[in-house]
């Protein structure tokens, strides 16, 4: 079993944690808290941790996370995968669901991969 | 042989520790003995990481929240740096394994509560938990039930809990769908004035940190769900 080839992902990460080893490999992130984004409609063939409630809506960022490969790309374990910025949106539920029943000022905030975010129009 | 009477004490004879080996312990002995046998992992990494999932609870996060409630200081530090606010309540995110869980990562953050905004935390996706400071999930929070409805119907979700909120304060759910775990802090509620910080701890529930009750004097366990009857019950 010596020659099973792992774990390399854990002698990269270790001692800095994960998402901390992708840190500093993004550059500069396109957002900014505050900035109005709208989530693409990308195809999700296979896989996406993108949520389907979220697509198409437009919230605001509010928070800048960190650096890592999408999970689109980390789930099939690709060696190249680019890191990116991760952003936590938030949404207003008005603007999710039809007809929300809970009051204009709830909101949802979920975590997106900056390829999923365009500026909003 | 053909005339066994089949008279003997079926008491006396040795049963198994269950009535019956299911599927899944099939399967779960199966992968482990082959990973085992193929050197994906070993024996004693399996009982090390069994022995780290089974000390973890919620008590680390509710001593957490407590001594924020008592010193603005750590509190200014939980939110700020909440892996390090960890440490001292006895827990390091870069466990078992020097990077971490690989199912929890090391991208935690805390949610505080104010009188204007309740936070609420659910994994639509799946079941994401902050399990090294929070323990195992509960069972209803990885149902489809809660993950589908919470995400749409907050407060409805929240009643059946028996939390009310009113109407001027914001429901903000976290969905954490990606490498964050979260974890609520409740705001210290009336009636605690010169409570120790083990007092306080006593009445942070699991329930309260993951944002579906409020802390409360007298009461130091979880809700119990108000389950509506049955349409159909089971025997009518």
């Amino acid at each position: 079993g010596s020659d099973v080839v792992r774990n390399a992902h854990h002698l990269h990460a270790v001692g800095k944690g994960d998402p901390q080893v992708y840190a500093g490999k993004a550059g500069t992130p396109r957002f900014a808290i505050g900035d109005a984004v709208t989530v693409r409609e990308l195809p999700v063939l296979f896989y996406t941790r993108t949520p389907e409630y979220v697509r198409g809506a437009t919230g605001e960022i509010a928070a800048v996370s960190y650096e890592s490969p999408a999970a689109e790309d980390e789930t099939w374990d690709i060696p190249d995968a680019p890191p990116e910025w991760f952003y936590v949106v938030s949404f207003k539920q008005a603007d999710l669901w039809h007809g929300y029943t809970g009051t204009a000022s709830d909101t949802l905030r979920t975590e997106i991969p900056e390829h999923w975010l365009t500026p909003a129009v | 042989m053909s005339d066994h009477s089949h008279d003997h004490d079926h008491d006396r004879t040795v049963k198994p520790m269950v009535d019956e080996v299911t599927d899944f312990e099939v399967l779960e002995i199966a992968v482990r003995e082959l990973c085992i046998e193929k050197g994906i992992f070993t024996a004693e990494e399996h009982r090390r990481f069994t022995e780290f999932a089974e000390q973890i609870g919620p008590t680390p996060a509710a001593r957490l929240v407590a001594r924020a409630w008592l010193d603005p200081d750590f509190k200014a530090l939980a939110l700020a740096e909440p892996m390090t606010a960890s440490k001292e309540v006895g827990v390091d995110w870069m466990e078992p394994t020097g990077f971490g869980t690989p199912s929890d990562f090391t991208a935690f953050q805390i949610l505080a509560d104010t009188p204007q905004v309740h936070h609420v935390i659910v994994c639509a996706l799946c079941s994401c938990y902050p399990r090294p400071i929070l323990g195992n999930s509960p069972e209803w929070y990885r149902t489809p039930n809660y993950r589908s409805r919470l995400v749409r119907y907050p407060r409805q979700v929240l009643s059946e809990f028996g939390l009310y909120l009113s109407d001027d304060v914001e429901v903000r759910v976290q969905d954490s769908n990606q490498k964050h775990r979260f974890m609520v802090m409740p705001m210290r509620p009336e009636g605690t004035d010169g409570w120790t910080e083990d007092q306080l701890t006593e009445i942070v529930t699991r329930d309260c940190v993951i944002g579906v009750a409020l802390p409360k004097p007298g009461v130091t366990t979880n809700v119990i769900v108000d389950t509506r009857r049955a349409v159909h019950p089971v025997g009518e």
